[in-house]
């Protein structure tokens, strides 16, 4: 395909490419895959709930922020924040021992390894347009006792598109805990930024990544990509707390023997606002554990959509993987899409997966009000209660705390 | 003044009548005992008074403590002191005891103008409380009822009526599928939280729970009413004789 060709195809989907486009193999493997599939439709089975084509032909232009300084709103002790604004990372990046925190570009051979900008549009329209990635290396055997915080300010104007790369590294033996704060109260609900994270765990090696995403009326497309070496231990939680449209694809590959992965979500929904988590697990190697749990409560006219997929390959013998969705609607207008798939082609495995949809248990309000809580007081402590399982997964306990709040202050806000 | 005054009471769920003018007066220091068939409305009682909004109040008029309790939530009607031990007790997984019960303690004592218990005292009360119904150490951690035994179960109930100390509770069966150990734990539970000041109302089925909690009042419930009172001696002729020569002197009657 023609270089003209394929440039093509950005300035069709959206404006304001000139001059954008780093001219490189990894960039043109992007563009190449991109004219081929476009931007899916709810055509797609993927997005058979989430309409993001409309973002796009309501018109989408290319912006590259300047980064501006904020303080965290997460106020965590022991962390070393790196901040971002938009697409911008900041230009003060910290020294950390034993980790390398640099930008790169799509020239450099580590961005892209994970073939991911051949397989999904949106990471593919994400690897076309990122001018510079934010990337964190956990040397070999580092064992990293302070959490790295990326505090990415999210501030999108109407039509505006960024788009923010992150790679994380963690050489064998190395364990690390990030926490990637999305926030923003001053969004357009005809923006998007599009996010792209490639993880790297090497053997032995530890990551908890634990992403909070509340930016308002914005929204947000995540794609996080993650390979996993043997005798390794990968979790990620993800909390949504607000936007008007959030996407999460999630795709954790376990390419050795011995390794476990816990995935855990929970999400809260008001209004009309549009959640969707897109998991998939590929279990490639014997002897592997997967866990996940995706929790959630809907209210207002909310959509929310749970796609999660475990994959058994023929010589992963022994897995276990065990997957759970469950869902309290608040109201009768609000909707869950919950799809848990299985897919197992080895003989000898013990793998589990469930969901559940329902309103909260009326009976087990009624007893907490006869011991004197009032409905509301006896919602929350069931809701908080809900949560639970998920936010226990977070290893920070000052974490759990401020989450635990902004889970009540979004509890109060339904009410009202 | 009496504490409770039920007067003419009817209720149904969905289209069942169940409560047909059903009338009971209670006051401090007294314990009551309702006895009465399956299906006489026994649990219906005791779900009405807490405030089951699966049931519909028809008619009549019930006074708590000066005050209609019809009119009230059922957050309300604890918070005024009434208590209801229930017969089947929710499970509430991820909700731990002493969350619920710092939460319920702190309502309470708000309601009653008192200041809040700060974590050390609540925590002694909690131990206070649980040694009185011989629960184990690790209660506290543990979510609400989840995994319990029967008898476990009963005896949270009785240790929550203690950490709130109410003016009227209602022992809904709560002897109902206990063993003698159980039982004699949840009754001697009770004896001591009895005081001049306060009442219950212990609804059953088995005369054997009166052994341990000795009624001023025994009343039978019949049909949505009660057809007989009388005394301790009344359970032990129940207890002899069935309710069947009730049934067949009322239908005689």
């Amino acid at each position: 395909m023609s270089e003209i060709a394929t440039k093509s195809i950005l300035t069709e989907l959206v404006s304001g490419v000139e001059g954008q486009v780093a001219s490189c193999k990894l960039s043109q493997e992007a563009e190449a895959f991109l004219a081929k599939t476009g931007i899916p439709s709810k055509r797609h089975e993927n997005w058979k709930y989430t309409n993001i084509k409309r973002l796009f032909d309501n018109g989408l232009t290319v912006v590259n922020s300047a980064y501006s300084v904020h303080t965290s709103e997460l106020n965590l002790a022991n962390t070393i924040s790196i901040g971002l604004t938009n697409d911008a990372v900041t230009n003060k990046l910290p020294t950390i021992n034993g980790v390398d925190v640099f930008m790169a570009d799509g020239k450099t051979e580590l961005l892209g390894s994970t073939g991911i900008h051949q397989k999904e549009e949106l990471a593919a329209l994400n690897t076309a347009l990122f001018q510079n990635a934010l990337v964190i290396r956990v040397k070999k055997g580092t064992e990293l006792s302070s959490t790295i915080l990326l505090n990415q300010r999210v501030e999108l104007e109407a039509n505006s598109f960024a788009n923010s790369r992150v790679l994380i590294i963690v050489e064998d033996g190395a364990s690390a805990k990030l926490v990637h704060h999305f926030h923003g109260t001053k969004n357009s609900d005809s923006s998007l930024l599009n996010h792209v994270t490639e993880v790297f765990v090497g053997q032995n090696a530890r990551l908890e990544l634990n992403y909070v995403q509340e930016i308002g009326e914005g929204n947000l497309m995540t794609t996080t990509e993650v390979e996993c070496q043997r005798d390794s231990n990968f979790t990620t939680n993800c909390i949504q707390l607000s936007g008007k449209l959030l996407r999460n694809n999630l795709n954790i590959r376990l390419k050795g023997e011995n390794i476990e992965t816990h995935l855990n979500g929970f999400y809260m929904l008001n209004g009309k606002e549009l959640f969707d988590n897109h998991t998939h697990v590929d279990h490639l190697e014997p002897h592997c554990e997967s866990n996940e749990i995706y929790r959630g409560i809907l209210a207002g006219n909310s959509t929310g959509v749970f796609n999660g997929k475990v994959f058994v390959h023929r010589d992963a013998q022994k897995t276990n993987g065990y997957q759970s969705n469950n869902n309290i609607l608040l109201s009768d207008d609000a909707t869950m899409n919950s799809k848990p798939e299985l897919e197992i082609y080895a003989d000898d495995v013990r793998c589990s997966h469930g969901s559940t949809t329902g309103q909260l248990d009326e009976e087990a309000v009624f007893y907490l009000r006869t011991r004197g809580l009032d409905e509301f007081g006896a919602t929350a402590l069931l809701l908080s209660a809900f949560a639970s399982d998920v936010l226990n997964a977070i290893s920070s306990e000052e974490l759990r705390t401020i989450l635990e709040q902004k889970i009540q202050d979004k509890l109060k806000g339904m009410r009202a | 003044m009496s504490l409770l005054t039920i007067k003419n009471l009817n209720a149904r769920v969905e289209d069942k009548e169940i409560l047909k003018g059903f009338n009971l007066t209670v006051n401090p220091g007294e314990v009551h005992a309702i006895m009465g068939p399956n299906g006489s409305g026994k649990s219906t009682l005791a779900s009405v008074l807490a405030g089951n909004e699966s049931y519909e109040v028809t008619g009549g008029e019930v006074d708590f403590d000066g005050k209609n309790l019809l009119d009230m939530a059922p957050e309300e009607r604890a918070r005024e002191g009434l208590f209801l031990a229930f017969q089947y007790p929710i499970e509430i997984p991820g909700v731990s005891n002493v969350n619920f019960m710092r939460s319920a303690v702190a309502e309470i004592r708000k309601h009653r103008g008192l200041e809040p218990l700060d974590a050390k005292d609540f925590l002694a009360l909690m131990k206070e409380k649980k040694e009185l119904v011989e629960l184990s150490g690790n209660l506290a951690g543990r979510s609400v009822n989840e995994g319990f035994s029967g008898g476990e179960k009963k005896r949270n109930e009785i240790f929550q009526m203690a950490m709130l100390d109410p003016k009227l509770a209602i022992l809904d069966e709560t002897d109902s599928g206990l063993d003698i150990d159980a039982l004699r734990i949840v009754a001697s539970g009770v004896n001591k939280l009895k005081t001049k000041d306060n009442a219950f109302i212990v609804i059953t089925h088995y005369q054997r729970l009166l052994d341990h909690i000795v009624p001023d009042f025994v009343h039978v419930l019949y049909n949505g009413k009660i057809v007989r009172s009388g005394t301790k001696e009344l359970a032990l002729e129940l207890e002899e004789k069935g309710y069947d020569w009730i049934k067949e002197e009322l239908a005689e009657a």
